[in-house]
């Protein structure tokens, strides 16, 4: 096993231990779903820097895609009487089909032509939700649109743990979504080991090279553009499932930049970058709390500084330091480290 | 054609406003290769500076004309300074993606910002024509004729600039082969200074017509920035006449989608459009594939 | 002794991590032509980058008349006299021939000197004249050629630096030039000359090094090395 493997089967069962014993040691439900939301942020962030930081694709479309697996769930559930447990995986399939269309569309193009078309798809789909005004069904005496309108959806249906757990359901949610998390950790680290995230490895160092070789940049591209995509629609729809609500909000571009601010401030292709990220901004999150209005603020000067400032982020800000007190055995051909180049 | 007119009138202006938002996005992008996700923040910032000049400031009109520029400007020159130059200087091969986050970070901080000291509720810019005129049977607002003229006159003076003086030449020199102009003595990083406070004086401007015929709000300049974006992509990034003319064209197409359809599905029809141009041409219609130096 | 024009001592650079030189030494004489061969990929061009600044100077100096040059930003070591015509001509291609010419003549200020230096450039490259209003991107390799050593000479300058001039284009053109190239050495021009096959430039230049693995592995006069076979067939492939 190499050696970055083995730091990370080594962080992963150090997070693992540490998720796992957290709701014996906490009493606090405040915490714990504060934890589920991190949770959440990392998985979705953990995807953008699959995509972003080991494949090169410059997507602002995350969210687009995390609140189409949301509603496609909420909506099964919400008109078909749907239970969760098949609603998430539908939803999921949905929007891996929903990414490979976008995926055909931009991912020929350059860098900044993703970020624009992503951008712009979910700013669409934004628009679209909230400027539904048709009555699509009658609830009572409520006009429901058919998309939820920018009201959402909400009582949808559960994850069947209140039934089961009664006042510990909470708990149970919680552990689902460690699960995922662990899950989408281990897909995004197999990615990034197998052939493909060596393809994308040889793209990144020698481009003429690996086309030569036969390693086409776009069907690569595509590939982990909907890969990644299952596992955020997944989120998405164990999100509504979670909060038994979904609506435009997750579309907003502050949660956008919420997401990418973690997958930054952790270091943008490092494997575990979005987890310590997700932690440094819940928690900063937490504090600005007090701050009120100014908090959108701080957060977007927290991204451009830390961009500016830290291009490889805490992780690799880290790994720097450590590189310099401890002088490592010269490695053939390693490359300058730079942001956007994975050092896993 | 009695319906058709104001439609169309709606369009042209709306294309000589998209067109004025895609000037400074261009040049940028032409120059620095940068994607200026604040571009958007610096529309907003002009259309509020103006308005405090006239009204908190109770400045005459030629003033709070003048301040968006001059705003703009300096905001431009500080994107430069404190986000563009470090990152060039510190992680130049990942520029191109790092200044896109960074900027963005940049443009929700103004927003913000503008937010906190305005408050979030839309209100009317005070600098404004009122009163229609008559052609054909068609009112033509005043303010939109104006819109127009002005529209034209920055973009025309903006080409004369490029292409007659020094700096101008410098600017496109830069775009056009960065280390050949280095070689014949430009500095680079004054150009790339002076093109971002370019593209923000007449970013705020921009904003301050916008403005005039909307409201004044925090997101003002995020809509006509990211249209300016795709209106750019469609004619190949760096094309400046081709993303104007694509402007008009894009303006005029939704404006008429808006009206058959619905105003919601102005946008996405446009959207829908751009995707299927691009995956037909997918350097835009009239850009150059740019050749990869390995 | 006069000071040399351009003198460089140790020179070493490169890429990234790589270095390419690995500690070169030469010096240019005031109004003379040295040239510079060896096998691609070796680093010449990487060698004139060095001296107009495109690339840092790690170890070593490079001096213009004296005044150190290493460190400098390129468009800092061009305002001082060096004007290099690179590798594959960097014209800038939505400009005219015209405008590319001006481009050149951007430090000038004095709008005299820059139509007399115009005058001299189109009187020396006739075709340039001819083809004013025309777009760089649609004129021919010669003439992409001539435009970018006329961009050069519109710098005025001290010391010209020019990457292989013969790079591309068809032996008749070739000729043509070398035959400016041969004129400009005539005014009393310094220039610093990289090609990759010495035969061409053989009659003109008054000193030859020969450049392989980043180091100078040969100097003398350009005759000596056309008869030195071994050398010819070992770095040169003949």
């Amino acid at each position: 096993m190499s050696r970055a493997d083995r730091g990370h089967l080594i962080t992963a069962v150090i997070v693992l231990v540490l998720l796992v014993s957290l709701p014996f040691v906490v009493d606090s439900r405040y915490i714990l779903g504060q934890v589920i939301l991190a949770l959440f942020y990392a998985i979705v962030a953990s995807q953008w820097n699959l995509l972003f930081g080991f494949a090169g694709v410059f997507s602002l479309g995350q969210m687009a895609l995390f609140a189409f697996g949301g509603y496609v769930t909420a909506m099964l559930g919400f008109y078909g009487g749907w239970s969760m447990w098949l609603a998430m995986p539908v939803g999921a399939i949905g929007t891996v089909i929903f990414s490979l269309i976008i995926g055909l569309a931009c991912l020929r193009l350059a860098g900044a032509y993703v970020a624009l078309l992503t951008l712009a798809v979910a700013q669409v789909m934004y628009l679209l939700i909230v400027t539904d005004t048709d009555c699509f069904v009658m609830q009572g005496a409520t006009c429901r649109q058919f998309t939820g309108g920018a009201v959402g959806f909400a009582r949808f249906g559960d994850l069947g743990t209140r039934a089961l757990f009664k006042a510990n359901y909470l708990t149970a949610n919680y552990a689902i979504v460690v699960a995922l998390f662990a899950v989408t950790m281990l897909f995004t680290w197999a990615v990034i080991r197998s052939p493909l995230g060596l393809a994308f490895q040889a793209l990144r160092d020698n481009p003429g090279c690996a086309v030569a070789r036969g390693i086409n940049r776009f069907s690569t591209q595509l590939v982990v553009f909907g890969a990644s995509a299952f596992f955020t629609g997944l989120a998405g729809g164990l999100y509504a499932a979670h909060f038994q609500a979904i609506g435009p909000g997750v579309l907003s571009l502050s949660t956008l930049m919420f997401i990418i601010a973690i997958a930054v401030v952790g270091g943008i292709g490092k494997l575990w970058g979005p987890l310590v990220g997700a932690v440094i901004l819940v928690l900063a999150d937490e504090g600005m709390r007090e701050m009120g209005e100014f908090r959108t603020l701080g957060l977007g000067l927290i991204i451009a500084a830390a961009m500016v400032l830290m291009p490889r982020g805490v992780i690799g800000l880290v790994e720097g330091l450590v590189a310099r007190f401890r002088p490592q055995p010269s490695q053939p051909d390693a490359a300058a480290p730079h942001a956007g180049t994975s050092h896993v | 054609m009695e319906i058709l007119g104001p439609v169309f009138v709606a369009g042209i202006t709306t294309g000589a406003l998209y067109a004025l938002a895609t000037i400074g996005l261009s040049l940028v992008w032409g120059a620095l290769g940068m994607l200026n996700m604040a571009h958007g923040a610096m529309l907003t910032i002009g259309g509020y500076a103006a308005f405090t000049l006239a009204t908190w400031m109770g400045a005459p009109w030629p003033l709070a004309v003048l301040a968006p520029i001059v705003v703009g400007a300096l905001v431009g020159a500080a994107i430069y300074a404190l986000v563009a130059h470090p990152l060039l200087a510190r992680a130049p091969r990942s520029f191109e993606t790092n200044v896109i986050i960074a900027t963005f970070g940049v443009a929700i901080a103004l927003e913000n910002a503008v937010l906190l000291i305005f408050g979030g509720q839309p209100f009317g810019q005070s600098i404004a024509l009122s009163g229609n005129l008559q052609v054909a049977g068609v009112f033509i607002p005043w303010q939109n004729l104006l819109i127009v003229l002005v529209a034209f006159a920055l973009m025309g003076a903006t080409a004369l600039f490029l292409a007659r003086t020094r700096t101008g030449r410098a600017i496109r020199a830069t775009a056009q082969n960065r280390e050949a102009a280095q070689l014949m003595g430009v500095p680079v990083g004054r150009v790339y200074l002076q093109v971002l406070a370019l593209s923000g004086g007449i970013a705020g401007t921009c904003g301050l017509l916008v403005s005039s015929i909307t409201q004044l709000s925090p997101s003002l300049g995020a809509d006509p920035m990211l249209k300016a974006f795709i209106m750019c992509v469609v004619a190949g990034l760096g094309n400046l006449p081709g993303a104007i003319a694509a402007a008009f064209v894009l303006a005029l197409t939704e404006a008429f989608a808006s009206y058959a359809l619905g105003a919601r599905w102005g946008f996405p029809l446009l959207l829908a459009i751009v995707i299927l141009v691009l995956i037909w041409r997918p350097d835009g219609l009239f850009g150059r594939a740019a050749i990869r130096r390995l | 002794m006069a000071e040399a024009a351009l003198a460089i001592e140790g020179l070493v650079t490169g890429y990234d991590r790589r270095d390419v030189l690995a500690g070169i030494s030469l010096s240019v004489p005031e109004g003379s032509l040295v040239t510079v061969v060896g096998p691609n990929g070796h680093g010449k061009s990487t060698l004139l980058r060095a001296i107009s600044g495109l690339l840092p100077t790690r170890r070593g100096s490079i001096r213009l008349f004296g005044k150190p040059l290493g460190g400098l930003a390129p468009h800092a070591v061009a305002a001082a006299g060096v004007v290099h015509v690179p590798q594959g001509d960097m014209l800038f291609p939505e400009m005219t021939v015209h405008e590319n010419l001006m481009m050149g003549a951007y430090l000038e200020q004095d709008h005299a000197m820059i139509e007399r230096r115009l005058a001299d450039v189109e009187a020396l490259l006739p075709r340039l004249a001819e083809r004013r209003g025309q777009l760089a991107s649609s004129l021919s390799g010669g003439e992409r050629r001539m435009v970018g050593i006329g961009r050069g000479l519109m710098m005025g300058g001290r010391v010209m630096l020019i990457d292989e001039p013969s790079l591309g284009l068809a032996p008749i053109i070739i000729e043509q030039v070398y035959q400016v190239i041969a004129r400009l050495k005539e005014s009393g021009r310094t220039i610093l000359l990289v090609e990759e096959n010495p035969a061409r430039v053989a009659d003109l230049a008054d000193e030859i090094h020969l450049l392989d693995n980043g180091k100078v592995v040969w100097s003398g006069l350009p005759s000596v090395l056309l008869e030195r076979d071994e050398l010819l067939e070992t770095y040169l492939g003949g």
